[in-house]
C-alpha cells in the first residue's frame, strides 16, 4: 500500500464527530455535573481546606492578622482550655438525649400514621409542620411558653398539683427543656422517613407471620424492625450529626446558659469565631467537631452493619 | 454630515454621563435604627451636606442592633466596610484597638466653624486615646427610670419625681415603693430590668446604676471592682429585691413594663417612643442615689469612620457636617447631646415632644454628671466569662458575694 493512499484509508471522514462516541459521552458527563461540581469545589471543598490552614493560624477577624501558630489551637483546645470539654460534654449529652427520644418518637408516629385511616393527612401534617416551621420563631414561642410561673407549661402543671421548675433558669432543666423542645420540632422529618420505609415492606410477610400465629409484637420484633434496619441507620446518623450542629435553637432559647449548662460545640464556635473574632481559635474546633462527628458516624455505621451480618 | 452629527453628539452625552458619574459619590452609613422618624431626620442631615458637596448621596443602611456589630465585622474583614458609622460603647474599644477606625480628629477640627471644644470631655473620653479621635458621639443617653403613674396613685405612693423633688429618691426608698407597688397591684411587679433582658443581654444594665449608686464600678485600671463592698451591697439589694421582696421581674419571667406589667423600669430617653401606645399615665425621673451620692450611668453611642473606607476623607467631612451644632440640635429630639452648648438651651429641654420640660431638665443633668457604662478592649470575652456566674447568682439561695468573688476570678485575667 502506498503512502497515499494509507493516509486517504485512515482520514476521517469530512461530516464525522470530532470526539469518538466514548469520548463524547464522558464530554458530556462533565458538563452536566459541572454545575454541581463546581459548587462542590468552591463552596465546600475550598474552605474544607481552608479551614485546616486557618486552624492552624491565630487569626483575629477583625484586625485580619493571621500568624501561623502550627497545633497550638489544638492543643489548647484539648490540653488546656478547660470550657472545651464542659462544651464537648453539653454536646453528648445534648445527643444522647434527642437521638434516641427522636428516634422513638418518629417510629411511633409512623406505627401510627402508616396506615390509612380518616385524618392520617391532617395528623401528619401536624406532625410534620414544626420541621418547616422557623427555628427561631419557634425557639421564640417555647421561650415564652417555658417561663418560671407565668409560662403557660407551669400554669397546666399547677392545674394537677404539679410545681414546675423554672425551666431555662435552671441547667439541667435548660438541657431537658432544649431537648425535648428540639424533638418535637424535628421528630417529624424522622417520622416521615419510617412512614416511607414501612410502606415499602411487603404486606405478604406481615399476613403470613400473622397466619403462623406470631402476636403483633412479634411481628415488629422478627419482622418490620428488622427490615427497617437501613432506614434506621441512616435516621440515626442524620439525627447525630443534626445534634452535634445544633445551634440556632440553642441561640435563641439560652444562648449557652443558664451558667453554660446548654453550652454546646457548635455555639461555641460561633462564639469564639463572631463575638471574639478568634477565627483560628474556631476553625481549629470546627475541626474537632468534624472529627467526632465522623468518629461517630464510622462506628454507627460499622455497629450496625455488624449487627445485620 | 448627519453622520457626524449623531457621532458628536453621542461622544459628548457619553463624556457628560461619565464625568458626571466620577463626580457623584455615595457614602454607605451603618446604622442600627429602622425607625422611620430617625431615618427622616438622618435622610435631611444628608440633605443639607449637599450644600457644601452637591454630588455627594449618603446611604443609610440599617443593621439590626443585635447583628450589628457582627454584621459591621463581617464587613470590614469582607474587604467591603462601609464608609462611615453608628458605634456602640461597648465596641468602641475593640475596634479602635484593632486599628480599624480613622483618626477624624484632624478632618473635624479642620472644618469651617466646627466648635469641637464644645463637645463634653466626659463624653468624648471614650472616643479619644491621647490626640487621636475615633469617633464623636451622637447619642449621650443616660439612664433614667420611667415610671407608671397610675400604679403609683393606686398604691397611694409618691412618684419618684416627686420623691427626688423632695431629695427623697434613693436605694432605700426605690426598694420601699416596688415592695408596696407589687403589693398594691397583684400579678405585676414594681420594677423590671432594662427590656426585661437584665438577666441576661443586659446584665451590666441592670447591674451598674445600684453599682454606682454605691459608689463602686464594674472594673476600673485594670481591677474588677465587682467583689468591693460597694458592689456586693449593691447586687445584695437587688438580690433581696427580686427573692425575698418578690418587687423585681424574676428570671425566667416577662413583666414588660412598657404593657404595664412592671410599675418602674430603666431606659434610655429613646423608649420614650413606645410610651404612646402603653395606655397609661407615665413619666421619668433620675435614678435613684445611694451612700455613692448621684451617680447617673450613660449608654452611648458615636458616628466612627472606618480605615479602609474607599472615601474616608470625604466620610470623615460628613461627621463634622452631622455633628455640627445645627444637626446635634436637630437629632437631640432623640439622641441626647454630647454638645454642652446644645445641652445646655431650652432648644434642648423643649426638644422632646413626649417629655415635659422638667423631666428633660433632669435628663440634661443626668447627661453632664454621668458616666458611661465601662467598656474594654475585651468586652466579648468579659461578658462570655462572666455570664455563667451571674447566671449563678440569680438564685434564691445564692450568697451573692460569693458569686461576685467568682465573677471577678473569671474577668480579672481579661482586665
Amino acid at each position: 500500500m502506498t503512502e497515499t493512499t494509507l493516509q486517504q484509508a485512515t482520514a476521517r471522514p469530512k461530516d464525522a464527530p470530532w470526539l469518538s462516541l466514548k469520548y463524547r459521552e464522558m464530554l458530556e458527563a462533565w458538563l452536566f455535573i459541572s454545575p454541581t461540581l463546581i459548587g462542590f469545589l468552591i463552596f465546600f471543598l475550598g474552605p474544607l481546606i481552608a479551614i485546616v490552614y486557618y486552624s492552624m493560624t491565630e487569626w483575629n477577624l477583625l484586625t485580619q492578622q493571621a500568624t501561623f501558630v502550627g497545633l497550638d489551637n489544638f492543643h489548647d483546645a484539648l490540653f488546656v482550655n478547660p470550657d472545651f470539654w464542659h462544651v464537648v460534654r453539653n454536646s453528648v449529652i445534648f445527643a444522647l438525649g434527642l437521638v434516641p427520644l427522636n428516634m422513638a418518637l418518629a417510629l411511633s408516629l409512623a406505627l401510627a400514621l402508616s396506615r390509612p385511616f380518616f385524618g392520617v393527612v391532617f395528623f401528619r401534617t401536624v406532625f410534620f409542620a414544626p420541621v418547616i416551621t422557623s427555628a427561631i420563631a419557634w425557639a421564640i414561642v417555647w421561650k415564652f411558653l417555658l417561663q418560671g410561673e407565668a409560662g403557660a407549661v407551669n400554669q397546666m402543671l399547677a392545674w394537677v398539683g404539679i410545681d414546675g421548675p423554672n425551666w431555662l433558669r435552671e441547667p439541667n432543666w435548660a438541657m431537658a427543656a432544649v431537648i425535648v423542645t428540639r424533638v418535637i420540632k424535628m421528630v417529624g422529618l424522622n417520622m416521615i422517613l419510617y412512614i416511607a420505609a414501612l410502606q415499602a415492606i411487603p404486606r405478604d410477610y406481615e399476613e403470613a407471620a400473622r397466619l403462623e400465629g406470631a402476636s403483633r409484637w412479634q411481628i415488629f420484633r422478627m419482622i418490620i424492625w428488622p427490615l427497617l434496619a437501613p432506614t434506621t441507620l441512616v435516621i440515626m446518623v442524620i439525627t447525630t450529626i443534626g445534634s452535634f450542629k445544633v445551634f440556632d435553637h440553642i441561640y435563641q432559647m439560652t444562648g449557652g446558659g443558664p451558667e453554660n449548662g446548654t453550652l454546646v460545640l457548635a455555639y461555641y464556635i460561633y462564639q469564639q469565631g463572631f463575638e471574639f473574632f478568634d477565627v483560628g481559635y474556631a476553625s481549629a474546633l470546627a475541626m474537632i467537631m468534624f472529627v467526632i462527628v465522623m468518629v461517630l458516624t464510622v462506628v454507627q455505621v460499622t455497629v450496625r452493619r455488624k449487627g445485620m451480618e | 454630515m448627519k453622520a457626524a452629527r449623531t457621532y458628536l453628539t453621542a461622544s459628548a452625552l457619553a463624556i457628560g454621563l461619565m464625568s458626571t458619574s466620577a463626580l457623584a459619590e455615595e457614602l454607605r452609613f451603618t446604622v442600627w435604627s429602622g425607625n422611620e422618624a430617625h431615618l427622616k431626620m438622618l435622610n435631611g442631615i444628608a440633605e443639607s451636606f449637599k450644600a457644601t458637596h452637591p454630588d455627594v448621596t449618603v446611604k443609610f443602611e440599617t443593621i439590626p442592633p443585635a447583628d450589628y456589630t457582627q454584621k459591621l465585622t463581617f464587613q470590614i474583614a469582607g474587604g467591603n466596610p462601609p464608609d462611615l458609622g453608628w458605634m456602640m460603647e461597648d465596641a468602641a474599644p475593640t475596634f479602635a484597638k484593632a486599628a480599624v477606625l480613622m483618626d477624624i480628629g484632624p478632618s473635624v477640627k479642620a472644618a469651617e466653624g466646627y466648635d469641637f471644644g464644645d463637645l463634653s470631655q466626659a463624653a468624648m473620653g471614650l472616643w479619644q486615646d491621647g490626640d487621636k479621635v475615633y469617633g464623636i458621639p451622637f447619642s449621650t443617653s443616660p439612664f433614667m427610670i420611667y415610671y407608671n403613674k397610675a400604679m403609683f396613685d393606686k398604691a397611694g405612693l409618691d412618684d419618684p419625681l416627686a420623691l427626688a423633688a423632695k431629695g427623697e429618691w434613693n436605694m432605700d426608698k426605690f426598694q420601699e415603693v416596688a415592695k408596696k407597688l407589687t403589693e398594691a397591684n397583684p400579678g405585676k411587679w414594681g420594677f423590671e430590668f432594662k427590656d426585661g433582658e437584665g438577666y441576661a443581654s443586659r446584665v451590666m444594665h441592670a447591674l451598674m446604676p445600684p453599682i454606682r449608686a454605691y459608689g463602686g464600678d464594674a472594673w476600673a485600671n485594670g481591677e474588677c471592682g465587682l467583689d468591693k463592698p460597694e458592689a456586693i451591697a449593691a447586687v445584695t439589694q437587688l438580690h433581696d429585691m427580686v427573692f425575698k421582696d418578690k418587687s423585681i421581674v424574676p428570671p425566667g419571667e416577662q413583666g414588660d413594663y412598657f404593657s404595664g406589667n412592671s410599675a418602674m423600669t430603666i431606659n434610655q430617653i429613646s423608649r420614650a417612643s413606645k410610651m404612646p401606645e402603653a395606655g397609661f399615665a407615665w413619666g421619668i425621673a433620675p435614678l435613684p442615689a445611694g451612700p455613692g451620692g448621684e451617680s447617673p450611668v450613660i449608654g452611648q453611642a458615636a458616628i466612627v469612620v472606618f480605615d479602609q473606607g474607599k472615601q474616608k476623607d470625604l466620610a470623615a467631612e460628613f461627621v463634622a457636617h452631622m455633628t455640627n451644632k445645627e444637626n446635634v440640635a436637630t437629632m437631640a429630639q432623640f439622641f441626647p447631646p454630647a454638645r454642652k452648648s446644645v445641652l445646655e438651651t431650652d432648644t434642648f429641654i423643649n426638644s422632646n415632644k413626649l417629655i415635659p420640660a422638667d423631666q428633660m431638665k433632669n435628663l440634661s443633668a443626668a447627661i453632664s454628671a454621668g458616666k458611661v457604662l465601662p467598656s474594654h478592649e475585651k468586652s466579648p470575652q468579659i461578658f462570655a466569662a462572666m455570664a455563667p456566674r451571674i447566671d449563678g447568682l440569680w438564685k434564691a439561695d445564692a450568697n451573692v458575694e460569693d458569686s461576685l468573688k467568682a465573677v471577678c476570678a473569671a474577668i480579672e485575667p481579661l482586665l
